[in-house]
């Protein structure tokens, strides 16, 4: 058993390696942690090298993968990569939904049969709510998406991400998501944190390594603690959750991350429940 | 102006962080924290390397200013001119360390002046090194200070020309004390 296996399996790193498939995206979020829009620079990680990853990862003792960015699924090959991707370890998909043509759709449908989920961001359970920090259309889009993804069998689960949410608006959105389809279990709701756009718009918690949760994120710019971690602010990536600039071999920040965990005192991790 | 942007203490990557604990860490680690992996590998063997060691510490810094001004690291001479006052080193000593002076007006020991002609043979190359100068460097040195110190000049080469071609600034308060002193 591999030194990260044995970490993941007494709960000292989290068992998830995250992908920055790409930051561009078709939306411009007020809360956006990595100032993604249509014209960001794409950074794209690159299907070969992420399924190259993915294989290092499960080699590793790394148990589930996770593919963010931007919208992943702006990149063509993204449905089929995640097939791939599921073939090697559980992986969870994040996406705004809002990208769901019917063919896209279709492609989708082998993921029904494998360890994959596609999680979509939905804020609030009224459109003009969720579409001031969405943008326009959003709700329509996401509404029409995630029936159409349930009906095919693919596992859906909704982020709700909130400065606050009232329980009566909670329980709205809760209504809202199981009748869409999708369980309370595959339901999370997590504070905006205040990093990237979300400081320009004075939004947010602040939070730092004891708050994330220590998944290794890796990136086109290097590894970093948590997919919180490699923001942009002002056009420029924060460094300051970065652990190496290195990404393969995988074990080089495995290991960094490993000392870094094991380093930090007793009881200092993760408070915020920021996932 | 520097040839690349240093990393503040609010920007410093995990591994850096402890660089940053006591405040500004100087703009060698200010840049290396772009690749905290290297920083974290590269500061502890300069750490070994430019530190206290078996040789005192006199004789390293001959070695790294001599290595530095043969170098023309504006950086690394000018910091080091601060060291090697602060280490002891007369007046004398170091402008001829840093080439404004002959070496044989300040130094008359036969084993600094044996050790200043290796440096230079082992700074400026190609290829091998003149037999003569390390005959000579050997009748002074035993191997551990050899290996030691002929390691420093490599050491002092490597950031002779990070911090020259980083144009990396040297500290205010070393540019106030070279000016106090009228050290350019």
């Amino acid at each position: 058993m591999t030194t990260v296996a044995e970490a993941v399996r007494d709960d000292v790193l989290p068992g998830r390696v995250w992908f920055y498939a790409n930051y561009h995206c078709n939306l411009t979020c007020t809360y956006c942690l990595t100032e993604s829009d249509p014209r960001a620079e794409r950074r794209e990680l690159g299907e070969q090298r992420m399924l190259a990853l993915a294989h290092e990862a499960a080699e590793l003792g790394f148990t589930a993968l996770g593919v963010t960015g931007g919208e992943p699924f702006l990149l063509p090959y993204l449905p089929e990569l995640l097939a791939r991707l599921a073939a090697i370890l559980p992986v969870v998909c994040l996406s705004n939904g809002t990208v769901f043509t019917e063919r896209r759709l279709e492609r989708l449908r082998p993921l029904a049969e494998l360890p994959a989920q596609i999680q979509i961001s939905l804020d609030r359970p009224e459109p003009d709510s969720n579409d001031a920090m969405r943008g326009p259309q959003n709700f329509r889009k996401v509404m029409d998406a995630i029936p159409r993804l349930v009906e095919r069998g693919v596992r859906v689960r909704i982020a709700t991400t909130v400065t606050a949410i009232d329980d009566e608006e909670r329980e709205r959105l809760c209504r809202l998501h199981r009748r869409l389809g999708v369980s309370d279990a595959d339901h999370v709701i997590r504070p905006i944190v205040r990093r990237g756009r979300a400081v320009d718009h004075g939004l947010g918690v602040d939070a730092g390594p004891a708050d994330l949760p220590a998944e290794l994120t890796i990136t086109t710019d290097g590894v970093f603690w948590s997919p919180f971690g490699p923001t942009v602010h002002g056009g420029r990536l924060d460094t300051d959750l970065l652990i190496t600039r290195t990404t393969t071999p995988l074990k080089v920040p495995a290991a960094a991350l490993l000392r870094l965990v094991q380093g930090r005192p007793p009881g200092s991790d993760s408070q915020l429940n920021i996932r | 102006m520097t040839g690349v942007r240093l990393i503040q203490a609010e920007q410093a990557p995990l591994l850096a962080r402890s660089y940053y604990a006591k405040g500004d860490p100087g703009p060698i680690v200010a840049a290396l924290a772009h690749v905290p992996e290297l920083l974290e590998v590269t500061m502890p063997f300069l750490d070994v390397a430019l530190g206290p060691s078996a040789v005192d510490t006199r004789t390293k810094e001959l070695v790294i200013l001599r290595t530095s001004a043969v170098m023309g690291c504006r950086y690394c001479i000018q910091t080091h001119t601060v060291v090697a006052r602060n280490t002891g080193l007369s007046v004398e000593e170091v402008a001829a360390l840093r080439g404004e002076a002959p070496l044989e007006a300040a130094f008359t020991d036969p084993q600094e002046l044996a050790l200043l002609r290796w440096v230079e043979v082992v700074a400026v190359g190609p290829g091998p090194v003149a037999e003569a100068a390390r005959r000579e460097a050997r009748a002074h040195l035993g191997d551990p200070e050899l290996v030691e110190l002929t390691l420093l000049v490599g050491a002092t080469l490597l950031l002779n020309r990070f911090c020259t071609a980083l144009e990396l600034p040297t500290s205010p308060k070393a540019l106030r004390r070279l000016a106090a002193e009228g050290w350019t």
